[in-house]
């Protein structure tokens, strides 16, 4: 089914359908809806300039007009509803003067700002006004409002605008932001900030995107392009987990804009499912374009010499690092090389860099960034269901009638996959319930919000399952195929006590049946958990209790519900799928399986290494480990930055510094790039051909847009090279070659081919053994007085360290202050925002701004884990899981001070935000 | 006859050379070139230039339409932004004419919609190096600073600009931009 | 090369003394008669041609692939290079297939304007044509005093349009700038003296034996081979056909004015030397008619904002002219969905466009019928059993201009 206009009701919601006549020709549509979309079926193209297919129909622009009978006045078709029997003609020559007309009253007033404007080209009034021959107008009188520039990312130019109100709309009613409206200033209506004061939103540009005509510009390509200039290249976002696709507008090498779909070219929706989303990016995807083009990208290789680094040629750098890794090799064995490949990765690099590691150089030490989180929900989910990544579309999401949010600030994360939950409660009249320890964005929006005390979530879980147990919402199939899985998980759950639950979370209990009833009697129900999960100790485990109760209440096996794992960087879930941990070779087959090496090895015509009586192969934690013992001779980094992302506490600096070889290949000089023997320039995004695989498992394509700066070259490219100087050479001509192996090695894996979830394995066997441990009653955190923790958080306008290279989101927000409850505020003496504060472990001490959050609870706080300035990582202890051996350092106790000599200093430090519009507005009145 | 008589004097040859003989007697209308020149009318279509206001002011506002509307791929604008007395105007950073590509067919002066473009009656680019044939900004100013009286008589000529006083009414001015005051909020 | 056999060697021995075969000759692609780059692959038996096979495409520059990545109004420059010896008229029949794919009509004033240029553009082109034609045979007198003429009526294509041969007058819609009465007093001036010019030339070259020797009965084609082969333009007349498009589908103001058209009797070289003439005194006639009659009002452009751009003043006072003049040059004009073709009388002969569209602002496709590639197809025919000589003769009389051959 097609749709051309916002759902109002879940898929399944019966609708009433009336006749109506249109142009003489009878019609079906929906009664009360939008006379509009009815229109719109017929193929009868509407003008209309405020209509977005995304939010409800507005009716400012006054283009869409169409005849009624029985009414005297034209009718705006986009806020009429369709009645039975109406008779409608849209044609007449009378609609066409009158929309002519309201095309007129827009120009009249318009400034002749085509030459200057960024929206010229692209201009929907241009293109109206043109397609309806608007001529000879009468004289008009201009608004003449200054451009409102007090933003950092947006300028507001009022008079340019035709008050469409689609701005307001998508920021209102797809973004659940609400950030902009209309305000009068000076018997002028204007858009901007509530209160007409300066902009600070999520910034995610959709309004830029939405607005007809340049009204809305872009701080950052102002006044630098016109579209006939530009090339176009859709590819993939290289931020976040969500893939979503976007377009390059690129100069010869520079990127001028990035855009989506979502653009006034777009607004009809045609072709989009319901669920599809608005087409729509994030802050990141449309600004963070910047570190493309930085000056502090590498543009040659280079060598270490005397402790300097120096200028080499490619060819010389590649033979030289092929023959001291190969003399590696010869002297200690494949054994004493490792190699870490991180997640932003294309799924073709991380293919092939595997195939180099394992076919070439014999080993098995490869890991991901995957393993700061995510290889709990992968592990996790292949123990108990044989599938290593989530079970729900997007598409699904959006769809779904009951989503739990567990664990994750979505909205800060993963901002495009957080408006599929929003529009399930707002468009389809699904539930929202959101649990987490903090009042994130999602906790306030939520039907059912569940503020739950620290370091709860696993007994939440188990008070969920405990609560469907009890209120016997169990699924049928599920009692009916593992009674003796069912029984034992009766019996482990009684033990716990309702009352502690209650205590430990801080939640009725009602409320814990109600979220349990929601789940189990939901058509289409979603878990989704994040980072407040998987990067805490007991991670694993928590991963299992929440399978457990999608096992209970039928998720897994009902149709478009089921587990939405969130996982970090853009291609995290792609660089386990292509191999790029021991466990697994590509397809997440296990590496333990000597009919699949045999498979892998006869393909790529040599031996894999054989996997040792108690290890696959070196995890992330246990490379260091044993470059710690001196056991590693050569370490290859793709991508990766373990120094600056590692605590100091897993030493890093001494490991790093007892590794004989050191290639980084990176775009940039990190932190561990300074302590290399080699540096390979590599390419980013925008440069490379390939595919990214995002959180909900679909594969998205990436497109090179420019070639790469300097003499930095596509990954690809580079393990090719090298591997002939190994005396190896795999032979790949490009990347679509690389591509042709994986869908030979790895079936149907571009194509997204859903899995089925097999759990019967682990319900009949390891559910049961060891059920007492794991539904354990952890009573540990039951203190008088528990310490602060301290948690490094992802905040919305970064993503890892590489935006923080990025000067136009580095504008947009770098705020380094630690986020502080009012509670605790108040505990140490009333902090204000701006203060600075004495926060201390047993690692260390370190001073730093605060900042007060109303929205968390007291004891909880929070720093952005992209910025090491001041260091507050190097504070916090490092737990390494047993099973997933996945490196939990997020979170942390820690405690507060109050500095001694704070009152002195308080007018001097003040956080950036105050800095940053103090001085503009003492300029502006002196200009007024 | 008479026909074999016309044949054997070569009368048509005599009457030919006769003709030829009497423009030795013609005024000559051919031109020594380098010495001499010609003078073409002002709709001459020479070389491009960009031009200023009577003030100083670059006309120019990289607006790029000579961009879109040349034929044959030979201009390069580059546009950015510039901040002045609270004004944010948009400039040309770089402007490149291909003199090479060119093909002098007026397209862009006809699209510029500010009148910055014109055309001399400059013909004579011969130059050791082929470099020197892509004009950039500079050289374009130059030329117009130079030649400006032609390129003026060439916009007259090819109706893209009337008089003096008239067009300075046309002059394109940047939207200011200032803080908003006395806020009122309406209901959305 | 054969092998030698004892048999062949056999046969050696029985041939005569004087040994004949066919002589392959490569005349051209840089031979100055050749009117450009044009290659005629030559069979001879002795002097005789007996075979002659054209290769074209040396000046091949992809015009028509140039034309679907431009807009409809880009175009126009690239036009001026197909036959670059009369860019007026290749500017008038593209424009004329564009206007009539729109189903616009321009002002009558716009009309005359067109009508009068085209037909000095046709005096230019027969007279250069003349010129060369009489220099490719030896008398290079004519040559001096044809482009002394051609001379003055470029001078006032520069008064007009500000360029000598790549002019880009013509615009879809109207033409580019009207006539100043500079302009029309200089070509008054020019149609009194012209007839005495055309005498000039008559002088020199119409009973001239030398002349009479190299194109009567040369390269003579029937009524119904030209029509056969596609010939069109002063080639067909010559046959003795009257088609003229001009006549039999009238544009512009042909159908205002009264004229005649030549034609030929026999259809060899000097009948079409004889049109050319005649028709530069037709051609001189129109256009003393034409400027007698033009209207003053209706402007030189049409009134239609969706095609043609609009005044410059408008431009900067109006938003809504300040929109089509940005959509106009960037965008361009949307064509409806469809395909067209129009055919107008250049002096060279019948010049098509043949636009496909697809309802954008850019042709999908488009073909110039070219009427000197057409004539090239007729060559081995006109050429065969005629001298060597004659060959340079033939590659004259169609008036062949490469750029529009190869385009």
């Amino acid at each position: 089914m097609s749709s051309v206009g916002k759902q109002s009701a879940a898929p399944d919601a019966v609708k009433k359908l009336v006749e109506i006549t249109i142009n003489g020709e009878v019609v079906t549509a929906e009664e009360n809806s939008s006379l509009f979309n009815a229109v719109k079926l017929t193929g009868v193209e509407l003008p209309a300039m405020c209509y977005h297919y995304s939010f409800s129909p507005f009716g400012s622009c006054g283009l869409c007009l169409v005849e009624v009978e029985g009414k005297k006045n034209n009718v705006r078709a986009c806020t009429a509803k369709v009645l039975e029997g109406m008779v409608v003609s849209t044609g007449t020559d009378k609609m066409v003067e009158a929309r002519k007309g309201a095309v007129e009253k827009h120009l009249k007033t318009h400034p002749l700002d085509c030459p200057v404007c960024d929206k010229d080209g692209q201009c929907e009034l241009q293109d109206m006004a043109y397609d309806l021959e608007v001529y000879d107008i009468a004289e008009g009188k201009r608004k003449q409002i200054p451009e409102d520039t007090r933003s950092t990312v947006l300028d507001f130019n009022m008079e340019r605008c035709i008050l469409c109100g689609q701005c307001i709309n998508v920021c209102k009613e797809v973004q659940l932001v609400d950030a902009l409206c209309f305000y009068k200033k000076d018997k002028q209506k204007h858009v901007g900030a509530h209160g007409g004061e300066e902009l600070y939103c999520e910034f995610c540009g959709d309004c830029l995107a939405v607005c007809p005509v340049g009204a809305i510009v872009s701080k950052f390509s102002k006044f630098t392009f016109k579209p006939w200039q530009l090339k176009k290249t859709e590819t993939t976002c290289s931020f976040c987990s969500d893939g979503c696709s976007i377009t390059l507008e690129t100069t010869q090498k520079d990127i001028q804009v990035v855009t989506s779909e979502l653009s006034y070219t777009s607004k009809f929706g045609f072709d989009v499912e319901p669920g599809d989303g608005h087409g729509g990016i994030c802050v990141r995807g449309r600004f963070g374009f910047d570190y493309v083009m930085s000056n502090e990208r590498l543009s040659q290789p280079i060598t270490k010499i005397n402790g300097k680094f120096e200028p080499v040629s490619w060819f010389n750098a590649l033979m030289e690092i092929g023959k001291r890794l190969k003399s590696i090799k010869e002297v200690h064995g494949g054994k004493s090389i490792a190699a870490l490949v991180s997640g932003r990765c294309t799924n073709e690099s991380v293919y092939l860099f595997q195939r180099l590691m394992r076919s070439v150089l014999e080993t098995n030490n490869i890991d991901t960034a995957a393993r700061y989180g995510h290889m709990n929900s992968v592990l996790a989910m292949q123990e108990a269901l044989k599938i290593g990544k989530g079970t729900v579309t997007h598409q699904e999401l959006a769809l779904s009638d009951a989503i739990l949010i567990i664990g994750s600030n979505l909205t800060e994360t993963n901002p495009i996959t957080a408006l599929r939950p929003k529009a399930s409660m707002t468009e389809f009249g699904g539930k929202l319930m959101v649990a987490d320890t903090s009042k994130t964005n999602m906790l306030n929006l939520a039907t059912l919000p569940l503020q739950i005390g620290l370091n709860s979530e696993s007994l939440f879980i188990q008070g969920l399952i405990k609560s469907v147990i009890e209120q016997e919402f169990v699924d049928s199939e599920f009692l009916e195929n593992y009674p003796e899985a069912y029984d034992a998980l009766k019996n482990a759950v009684a033990l716990i006590s309702e009352s502690l639950i209650t205590e430990q979370t801080g939640l009725e209990w009602e409320k814990i049946t109600e979220t349990a009833e929601a789940l189990a009697h939901s058509k289409r129900g979603v878990l989704l958990w994040g980072e407040g999960i998987i990067s805490k100790p007991g991670a694993y485990d928590n991963v299992l209790l929440l399978i457990d109760l999608a096992l209970l209440t039928g998720l897994i096996r009902k149709e478009g519900a089921g587990l939405f794992p969130i996982c970090e960087e853009n291609n995290e879930q792609g660089a386990v799928d292509m191999g790029g941990v021991p466990e697994f070779l590509p397809g997440q087959i296990p590496f333990s399986s000597e009919e699949d090496r045999k498979r892998f090895s006869s393909t790529w015509h040599t031996t894999l290494p054989e996997p040792s009586a108690d290890a696959l192969g070196l995890t992330l934690p246990e490379i260091i480990e044993a470059a710690h013992r001196g056991e590693i001779h050569a370490l290859y980094v793709v991508g990766e930055n373990p120094l600056a992302s590692l605590p100091a506490e897993m030493k890093v600096r001494e490991a790093l510094e007892k590794i004989d070889l050191i290639i980084c290949q990176d775009p940039f000089l990190t932190e561990t790039g300074e302590m290399a023997d080699y540096v390979l320039p590599a390419s980013v995004f925008a440069e490379n051909e390939g595919s990214y695989t995002n959180v909900a498992g679909a594969v998205n394509r990436v497109s090179e847009a420019f070639d790469p700066r300097g003499e930095a070259r596509p990954d690809w490219k580079i393990f090719t090279d090298l591997s002939k100087h190994l005396g190896h050479p795999i032979q790949y001509r490009s990347v679509e070659e690389i591509y042709q192996e994986i869908v030979k090695m790895v079936p149907g894996y571009f194509r997204g081919n859903k899995p089925i979830a097999q759990a019967d394995n682990y319900l009949n066997k390891r559910f049961i053994e060891n059920i007492s441990d794991r539904y354990a009653v952890h009573s540990e955190t039951s203190q008088s007085d528990p310490p602060t923790t301290l948690s490094l958080e992802q905040v919305l306008y970064h993503s890892g360290k590489l935006t923080t290279r990025d000067k136009q989101l580095m504008e947009i927000d770098s705020k380094t202050a630690l986020k502080i409850s009012e509670a605790d505020a108040e505990a140490l003496g009333g902090l204000v925002t701006g203060d600075p504060v004495n926060i201390k472990s047993d690692l260390g001490q370190l001073e730093v701004a605060v900042e007060v959050s109303e929205n968390l609870p007291k004891g909880l706080v929070q720093f952005p884990l992209h910025f090491n300035d001041p260091p507050l990582k190097d504070l916090l202890k490092v737990e390494i899981d047993p099973l997933s051996k996945v490196i939990y350092f997020k979170k942390g106790s820690v405690t507060l001070e109050r500095p001694a000599n704070l009152d002195l200093k308080v007018i001097e430090t003040k956080s950036e935000t105050t800095e940053d519009s103090e001085p503009e507005a003492v300029k502006d009145e002196e200009a007024s | 006859m008479k026909k074999l008589l016309k044949r054997v004097f070569f009368v048509e040859i005599l009457k030919a050379l006769k003709l030829v003989f009497a423009h030795y007697f013609v005024k000559e209308v051919t031109l020594q070139y380098p010495h001499e020149k010609n003078i073409f009318p002002d709709t001459h279509r020479g070389a491009l230039c960009l031009l200023k206001y009577e003030s100083g002011e670059e006309r120019c506002v990289g607006c790029d339409l000579c961009e879109a509307a040349c034929p044959s791929n030979c201009i390069t604008v580059v546009s950015a932004v510039e901040e002045k007395d609270h004004v944010v105007r948009r400039f040309a950073t770089d402007f490149d004419i291909d003199i090479t590509k060119c093909v002098f067919c007026g397209f862009c002066v006809e699209a510029c919609p500010v009148n910055a473009l014109g055309m001399t009656k400059m013909y004579e680019f011969s130059t050791p190096n082929k470099r020197d044939l892509i004009f950039d900004k500079t050289k374009l100013y130059d030329v117009g600073e130079k030649w400006y009286g032609q390129a003026k008589g060439y916009l007259v000529a090819h109706n893209q600009e009337g008089e003096d006083e008239i067009v300075s009414e046309y002059r394109y001015r940047f939207p200011s931009s200032r803080k908003p005051e006395n806020v009122v909020e309406t209901d959305g | 090369m054969a092998v030698e056999t004892p048999e062949t060697r056999e046969d050696k021995k029985t041939l005569p003394l004087l040994k004949t075969e066919e002589l392959l000759l490569n005349l051209g692609p840089q031979h100055p008669s050749t009117h450009g780059v044009l290659k005629v692959i030559l069979t001879l038996e002795g002097e005789k041609v007996v075979k002659s096979e054209p290769v074209l495409g040396f000046l091949h520059r992809g015009v028509e692939k140039i034309a679907e990545t431009i807009t409809y109004n880009q175009f126009i420059p690239h036009t001026d290079r197909l036959d670059y010896v009369c860019a007026m008229y290749n500017n008038f029949a593209y424009v004329r297939a564009v206007e009539k794919f729109l189903n616009i009509t321009i002002p009558e004033r716009a009309e005359y304007l067109r009508t009068i240029v085209a037909e000095v553009q046709r005096i230019i082109g027969h007279l250069f044509w003349l010129g060369t034609q009489a220099l490719d045979i030896g008398a290079m007198t004519v040559f001096f005093y044809t482009f002394r003429e051609r001379e003055a009526l470029l001078d006032l294509f520069v008064e007009l349009c500000g360029a000598r041969l790549t002019t880009s007058w013509y615009r879809v819609g109207g033409v580019e700038r009207d006539f100043t009465p500079k302009f029309i007093e200089g070509l008054y001036q020019f149609i009194e003296t012209f007839h005495t010019k055309i005498e000039e030339y008559d002088t020199l070259l119409i009973n001239n034996r030398i002349w009479l020797a190299r194109t009567k009965d040369i390269a003579i084609i029937s009524g119904e081979d030209a029509v056969n082969y596609g010939l069109s333009g002063s080639v067909l007349r010559g046959s003795g056909v009257d088609y003229d498009l001009r006549k039999v589908s009238p544009y512009g103001a042909y159908d205002k004015v009264e004229w005649t058209v030549p034609l030929g009797k026999k259809g060899d070289t000097y009948d079409r030397y004889w049109i050319r003439m005649e028709e530069m005194r037709e051609s001189t006639k129109i256009i003393k008619q034409c400027l007698d009659q033009l209207p003053e009002e209706g402007g030189y452009k049409a009134y239609l904002p969706k095609v043609v751009a609009p005044d410059k003043e408008r431009v900067f006072t109006d938003m809504e002219s300040m929109i089509y003049q940005f959509k106009l040059y960037s965008d361009g004009f949307k064509v409806p969905e469809g395909d067209i073709y129009c055919g107008t009388e250049a002096h060279k002969g019948e010049l098509g466009f043949y636009i496909v569209s697809q309802g954008g602002g850019k042709p999908y496709r488009l073909k110039i019928r070219a009427p000197s590639f057409i004539h090239m197809g007729a060559f081995d025919f006109m050429s065969k059993g005629y001298m060597i000589a004659d060959v340079i003769t033939i590659f004259g009389t169609y008036d062949i201009v490469m750029g529009e051959c190869d385009r």
